[in-house]
């Protein structure tokens, strides 16, 4: 034991003291830094030394700094973030077709029943040109109605479409940041630190980006982080990342390939790009489908009406409304057949006062067509889906915010700084290097006495 | 467990409570508890259909309303109708008395024939350009003057037409009488000639439909040529057979006091609920020719005043008494129809009214819960805010000093 033993457990506990300190101002100054785990000081009682069969303990020695993380956390947060990017792409979509299926002045719904009313208007004075101008005024509008309707769920459609393609060169960015981001921890790691720190902290950030736009699995190696999507197609291993690319499809939609060129469009089902696809091939052709059916079988049923009956010239009632003979496009290319007035088929003899067929007319309201539905219910049916779907989607969205929030409570009370916390550590250590420093200016008195000792006995 | 930073936490409490306030708001000013579909997706779609009968209802209402001024106008005519022959009774009975002069008879025929020009003329009402008593051939006059001759428009002294020319399928021409106030219509099939019409006529000759001696014939000019074998007898015809041409009554053929009817029997019928709708209109036919020709009982009454004995005056004054009932007894529908038309108008008001309450209890607010909502979430919003303003800045720094 002597002096300077004192004096080196004295500045490595100094040493100690400015580490910690130097830690808390860091905490303090990232308290507001998105994704900065806290770190703090790993401070070890060094080895005691054996002298005389005396055990002396000798100090504190700075190890160094740990982040404190929570792994498990980390995960179901990406996970949560997929399920909420996934459920709010597909609710930003639908939300843009809603009001087109809401009721308004020009909606489907209100169109149609322009249309009988018109048609029922007629009835009671069927030779009169103003009313039947307003009926085909009306089958105009319907027309219009089915297109408008259409054109607004393909424009979504194509809308989503670009998004997928941007989506996958975002995702191979991503990719290739959190791949170089692997060896460079995986050294960190060799060169002894118990953690990747700032760098981990990069890594988890870019990871949770890349969960907001894809379903990403995460595993844990040698190497670094793992990266997968889909059914296992590999993103990121090791210091190598793997490009998504994109390719236009029989459909005409972009397909999601993987590096082989395997198409892995199905197997994305969370995250932004997931909702996305699943919105443009699942949701919004389902909606299409029933308003194109809809649209075909309402026109046939009119023109059936139609072919029942006798125009004002006489002649058999031609085609009222012109649709493609196929479902698919309906709804875009349905229009008003007849620019002539008198070609309204309203007479069920032949002459002109008649207005025995447009008993036939207004009857497709309340009839039931192929679908097994009249065209108020199909319609109706319609809207029901609109909406269920939003508002499932909303809940979905909302949930998943919600438990977010719970979750990144949660881990922030794990890795979050408190700056409560870090002013009381910064009190501590404070008074622990003021004591050190006590300890440094004692020592010194005690090796001045010991100098002055000497010098006194030779006097 | 830790607490460490606060702030997305208060905001996470702030954007809640604003949604919810925002939300609130929207209910009171809107009215409404579903503004978007997805709000309520049941009741959204329950409004389509709901909206739908709603759309209907008005419609009916208006369609009554419409009906019912044109029904009302027929009506009117027909109070004249009815008018005009009790006079016309009134005056036969004054005609059939001994004691009347040739000088008398001849003064009350020729007022029967001024009531007569005025029957006729409200039997051709239009109403907004449609007569009202032509069935649904409502675009032209139902009862024309009558002529003993017509003919067709093909045909000529150097190109006749024969029995053999074929007719176009399809075609139709019709012959009203009237005497018997009856109308023969024949419609051309295929392989037809004008033999086929010529024996039509025959069959409808001896079936009663057209005055005996009726004839089609093809004249010394070629035409075909189809006529009354009376001074008294008349008849209208149209055609639309190309191989015949339009037929043109021959001039100075018109028969005095004869009027055929040129509409059908077709009647109308408009919805005016949802399973009630109501005949429109009355064909002429009916009205003045059911069971009685009102104008042939007529223009026998001015013929016996003329020429006739006190007997036949007797008589013809009968047939028109029996007329006159007779058109009473086609009245009474359409007035019924008329009450009909007025119940259902206050029917269908209310029907508006349990429509849109039923709307508004689908998709309207409570203004009482709404109003509550917002307070409570304008009370919940100033609260967050307010602790959110007393907590963030508060930390172990201030209290360094």
């Amino acid at each position: 034991m002597s002096l300077s033993t004192s004096l080196n457990i004295a500045v490595e506990a100094l040493n100690a003291a400015t580490g910690a300190l130097q830690i808390t101002n860091n905490n303090i100054a990232n308290a507001n830094t998105t994704g900065y785990t806290r770190e703090q000081v790993v401070l070890q009682e060094s080895a005691t030394t054996t002298t005389d069969g005396i055990s002396l303990g000798n100090g504190v020695s700075l190890e160094g700094y740990q982040s404190v993380r929570d792994e498990l956390l980390q995960t179901r947060i990406e996970q949560e973030t997929q399920d909420q990017s996934g459920a709010s792409a597909s609710l930003s979509s639908l939300q843009a077709i809603e009001p087109t299926f809401t009721t308004s002045t020009t909606d489907i719904g209100t169109e149609m029943s322009a249309l009988f009313s018109s048609i029922s208007s007629l009835s009671t004075t069927p030779t009169s040109s103003t009313l039947q101008e307003a009926v085909l005024a009306a089958g105009q509008n319907l027309a219009t109605a089915f297109n408008t309707a259409s054109n607004t769920l393909t424009a979504q459609e194509s809308g989503l479409n670009t998004q997928v393609t941007e989506d996958v060169s975002e995702i191979n960015q991503l990719s290739s940041q959190i791949a170089a981001l692997n060896p460079q921890i995986v050294s960190l790691k060799a060169s002894g630190q118990k953690d990747g720190g700032t760098l981990q902290d990069q890594q988890d950030a870019l990871v949770l980006k890349l969960s907001a736009l894809t379903n990403v699995s995460v595993t844990q190696t040698d190497n670094g982080e793992t990266l997968t999507t889909g059914n296992g197609t590999a993103l990121v291993v090791g210091s190598q990342s793997y490009t998504l690319q994109t390719s236009t499809g029989t459909d005409g939609m972009q397909h999601v390939l993987d590096q082989s060129g395997n198409d892995i469009t199905s197997s994305l089902t969370s995250g932004d790009l997931g909702g996305t696809i699943q919105t443009r091939d699942a949701t919004i052709p389902g909606l299409l489908t029933q308003l194109d059916t809809l649209a075909n079988q309402f026109a046939t049923a009119i023109n059936s009406a139609q072919a029942s009956g006798y125009d004002q010239d006489g002649d058999k009632g031609g085609d009222f409304f012109t649709v493609s003979s196929t479902v698919v496009g309906s709804a875009a290319s349905i229009k008003v057949a007849i620019t002539d007035p008198a070609k309204i088929a309203s007479s069920s003899d032949g002459t002109t006062g008649s207005n025995g067929n447009l008993t036939n007319l207004s009857a497709v309201q309340t009839t039931k067509l192929a679908s097994g539905k009249t065209p108020g219910d199909a319609y109706a049916s319609l809207v029901y889906q609109v909406g269920s779907l939003t508002s499932s989607a909303n809940a979905e969205s909302t949930a998943a915010a919600a438990t977010l929030v719970q979750l990144n409570d949660q881990l922030k009370s794990v890795s979050g700084v408190s700056t409560d916390e870090e002013a009381a550590n910064l009190i501590q250590y404070q008074q622990a290097y003021e004591a050190a420093a006590r300890i440094v200016s004692t020592v010194q008195s005690l090796f001045s006495i010991t100098m002055t000792m000497g010098t006194a006995a030779a006097e | 467990m830790r607490v460490t930073n606060m702030v997305s936490d208060v905001q996470y409490a702030m954007q809640q409570s604003q949604q919810n306030l925002a939300t609130a708001l929207q209910q009171v000013s809107t009215g409404l508890r579903v503004n978007q579909l997805s709000d309520d997706p049941g009741a959204s779609a329950n409004m389509v259909t709901s909206l739908a009968s709603s759309a209907n209802v008005d419609q009916y209402t208006k369609n009554v309303s419409s009906v019912l001024s044109q029904m009302q106008t027929a009506d009117s005519s027909i109070s004249s109708i009815v008018t005009s022959l009790n006079t016309a009774v009134t005056l036969g009975t004054e005609g059939a008395t001994g004691t009347a002069s040739t000088a008398n008879r001849a003064a009350i025929a020729t007022e029967l024939e001024g009531l007569l020009t005025s029957i006729v003329g409200e039997a051709n009402t239009s109403f907004q350009g449609a007569y009202l008593f032509g069935g649904t051939a409502s675009s032209t006059a139902p009862f024309v003057a009558a002529s003993t001759t017509y003919t067709s428009a093909q045909g000529s002294a150097a190109s006749p037409l024969t029995a053999a020319i074929a007719l176009t399928a399809g075609s139709v021409t019709t012959i009203s009488d009237a005497t018997t106030g009856e109308t023969m219509t024949f419609t051309a099939a295929a392989g037809d000639t004008i033999a086929t019409l010529q024996s039509a006529v025959a069959s409808a000759v001896s079936a009663g439909t057209l005055s005996s001696g009726t004839t089609a014939t093809i004249d010394s000019n070629g035409q075909l040529s189809i006529a009354t074998n009376s001074t008294t007898d008349g008849v209208a015809v149209s055609s639309n057979d190309a191989a015949l041409g339009s037929m043109t009554a021959v001039s100075g053929t018109e028969v005095a006091n004869a009027y055929a009817y040129v509409g059908n029997n077709s009647v109308n019928k408009v919805q005016v609920g949802d399973s009630l709708s109501v005949a429109t209109n009355l064909p002429g036919s009916n009205l003045l020719g059911s069971g009685t020709n009102v104008i042939g009982a007529l223009n026998s009454l001015i013929t016996a005043l003329k020429s006739g004995t006190s007997t036949e005056i007797g008589t013809a004054t009968t047939a028109i008494t029996t007329a006159l009932n007779a058109v009473n007894q086609e009245r009474s529908p359409l007035d019924s129809t008329i009450s009909q038309l007025d119940s259902q108008e206050s029917y269908l008001s209310q029907e508006t009214l349990t429509l849109s309450t039923a709307q508004t209890a689908l998709v309207g607010a409570n203004l009482a819960d709404a109003a509550t909502n917002l307070s409570a979430a304008e009370t919940t919003n100033n609260a967050v805010l307010a602790a959110a303003a007393k907590v963030m800045p508060n930390t172990l720094f201030d209290y360094m000093k």
